[in-house]
């Protein structure tokens, strides 16, 4: 089975709308079954009188946690295709902070605020109103704020990547650690609140009976169990190859882009696809195209970008690139295109393009621009077929490699808001 | 309203409710592939008033601009936007059924109901601006990356915490 459902396109955008809603109910209404539509219930975990937050939160965490590395693990979901808010190290922690002064003054996070609301709560609903008038005030001092908001870009990582652990045992780790909070958490309960922990929904307390909330522990930290030892949840890890549809690609020349294509992406400022220079350091610190993320080919795990997303190889001749290629498709990456004729082609038909003397003077005069772009510089007239032919390349230094900075538009990182919260 | 308020039924258990939600969250990623959201649909539904209000202001704005989209269709048909209305539905038939339906203000003994509702909407205000610098809220970070075990995520629940633990001494009387 092909799971994310949506991002193999098995419905479109009307139907997920319906289902944003479902699933929106299926929010609302475990929400405020947990009591989350009463400040008070909820200011209560910062007074360690009752943890329901913790409990909530963690509870939901580890049982989606556990639930998509097993579905992953089985095959069923595609682990790359779930989208990752990108990590922006600073401005996060600052964010968090500052929600968590708003989540003590004001009693809500915006998603309970919403089930506040709706079930009359006047606070709740002036808790909105206060967080409308929030959004409106950011938006206006936005522009001021860009470069912080934008500061420490690490990418889509995941903890697993970041400390190089296997993700499953951080999966285990993640259950051990919500249970043993739980149960010191029902402990401060009890010291705190003088509340007495329920026995039947309780994980201390006596009696040592196999409640239905124990046996959902148990249940979890089996299948942590289970997550620490059975592997990487990423696919790709036993390769399929579908040779015909790989043949049909070549065939159709699909699998490549040409250098001037490329070129003009780039001064489009499009940010929709991923350039992976394969090339030793050295080489590229020499000289390297605008956006090229310098990566050596055995870097290129089956998670190391998502797997619909459009990568663009780069190599000296192409040969690493058409290996690097291969290795991708075989991993599930779906749209993969080597540099046609690799960096040296770049060379000389983006940066040092020959002007050729039956070309019109727009055509020419395009290519003069792009190759300054660049940092390059159109050739004189004159290369014949035969001294092209020749294995004399120009005698070139490559440029240094062209700033991306304000005729680029695209950043490096963009900030990708409308799929996350 | 008064009626109703005396048979109101008890929360449920926060690990059965935490498990529910986990279900939920966990059918999003497998049909959607992507997790729970709230602040970016009242981001998207602010940017939509303020362009209709001001459009050359919006439009001139880079944060509006980004939630307003290419203009080919309406921003509010978004997907967080239908499913923060399923939120406020989902609530609203949860209280129903437990009797929970009230018109009152939730708040501690020693404090009167106008500082509460100040308080509410200084709290607000600071976590809409909080959650457009961290990206996302208690929902699309918290809860969504934390499942993800996304490295920023983890950083902005435990600054969440870290920050209201630090401030609740000096709130404790709105509370308890």
């Amino acid at each position: 089975m092909n799971a994310p459902f949506y991002k193999f396109a098995l419905f479109g955008d009307e139907a997920s709308f319906i289902l944003a809603f479902v699933i929106g109910i299926g929010f609302g209404f475990f929400l405020e079954r947990a009591g989350f539509g009463n400040a008070r219930k909820l200011a209560a975990q910062f007074y360690l009188r009752d943890l329901s937050v913790l409990k909530v939160m963690f509870t939901a965490i580890v049982t989606a946690m556990t639930g998509l590395y097993l579905l992953s693990r089985m095959g069923f979901v595609d682990l790359s295709l779930v989208y990752l808010v990108p990590t922006f190290l600073v401005p996060q922690i600052v964010g968090g902070l500052l929600l968590g002064f708003g989540f003590v003054i004001g009693g809500y996070c915006p998603g309970t605020s919403c089930v506040s609301a709706v079930t009359g709560r006047i606070d709740g609903m002036v808790y909105i109103t206060g967080m409308i008038a929030g959004l409106v005030g950011f938006a206006e001092v936005y522009p001021r704020l860009q470069g912080f908001v934008n500061m420490t870009p690490m990418g889509q990582i995941t903890l697993a990547r970041l400390f190089n652990l296997p993700y499953g045992l951080l999966v285990f780790a993640t259950v051990l650690m919500a249970v043993g909070a739980f149960m010191a958490g029902e402990w401060a309960e009890k010291k705190f609140g003088g509340k007495e922990p329920d026995p039947k929904g309780s994980l201390i307390g006596r009696p040592w009976r196999l409640t239905s909330v124990r046996v959902l522990a148990l249940g979890l930290i089996a299948a942590g169990f289970v997550a620490s030892v059975a592997g990487d949840p990423y696919r790709g890890s036993h390769a399929t190859i579908d040779t015909k549809s790989l043949e049909l690609r070549v065939a159709r020349g699909a699998d490549s882009i040409q250098p001037a294509d490329l070129a003009s992406w780039i001064i489009q400022g499009r940010n929709d696809f991923t350039l992976v220079d394969l090339r030793p350091e050295k080489d590229f610190a020499a000289y390297h195209i605008p956006t090229a993320q310098n990566l050596p080919l055995a870097s290129l795990t089956p998670d190391f970008a998502a797997h619909n997303q459009k990568i663009v190889l780069c190599s000296d001749d192409g040969i690493q690139a058409a290996k690097a290629w291969f290795l991708l498709e075989a991993q599930g990456f779906r749209s993969v295109y080597s540099l046609n004729g690799g960096m040296r082609a770049w060379q000389d038909t983006v940066l040092f393009p020959r002007k050729s003397s039956g070309a019109d003077t727009a055509a020419s005069e395009k290519q003069a621009q792009v190759a300054k772009y660049f940092g390059g510089a159109q050739q004189a007239e004159g290369a014949t077929a035969s001294t092209v032919a020749a294995p004399v390349l120009p005698v070139v230094t490559m440029p240094a490699a062209p700033a991306v900075t304000n005729t680029i538009s695209s950043k490096p990182q963009a900030r990708k808001k409308k799929e996350g919260c | 309203m008064n009626s109703v308020e005396h048979s109101a039924k008890p929360y449920w258990n926060p690990y059965l409710s935490g498990f529910g939600l986990g279900l939920v969250l966990l059918a999003s990623f497998v049909i959607m592939g992507r997790g729970l959201g709230a602040s970016g649909a009242f981001t998207t539904a602010v940017a939509t008033a303020v362009h209709q209000v001001a459009p050359t202001h919006a439009e001139n704005n880079a944060f509006y601009a980004e939630y307003l989209g290419d203009g080919s269709r309406s921003p509010l048909k978004d997907w967080l936007v239908f499913e923060v209305l399923g939120v406020f539905v989902g609530g609203f038939l949860s209280g129903v059924l437990a009797n929970r339906l009230k018109l009152t203000v939730e708040k501690g003994p020693r404090i009167g109901k106008p500082w509460r509702l100040i308080f509410a909407f200084i709290g607000g205000a600071l976590m809409g601006i909080g959650a457009k610098i961290a990206l996302g809220c208690t929902s699309g970070q918290a809860l969504t990356g934390g499942s993800l075990l996304n490295v920023g995520s983890w950083a902005f629940m435990m600054c969440v915490f870290g920050g209201a633990y630090a401030l609740a001494y000096f709130f404790r009387k709105q509370w308890i």
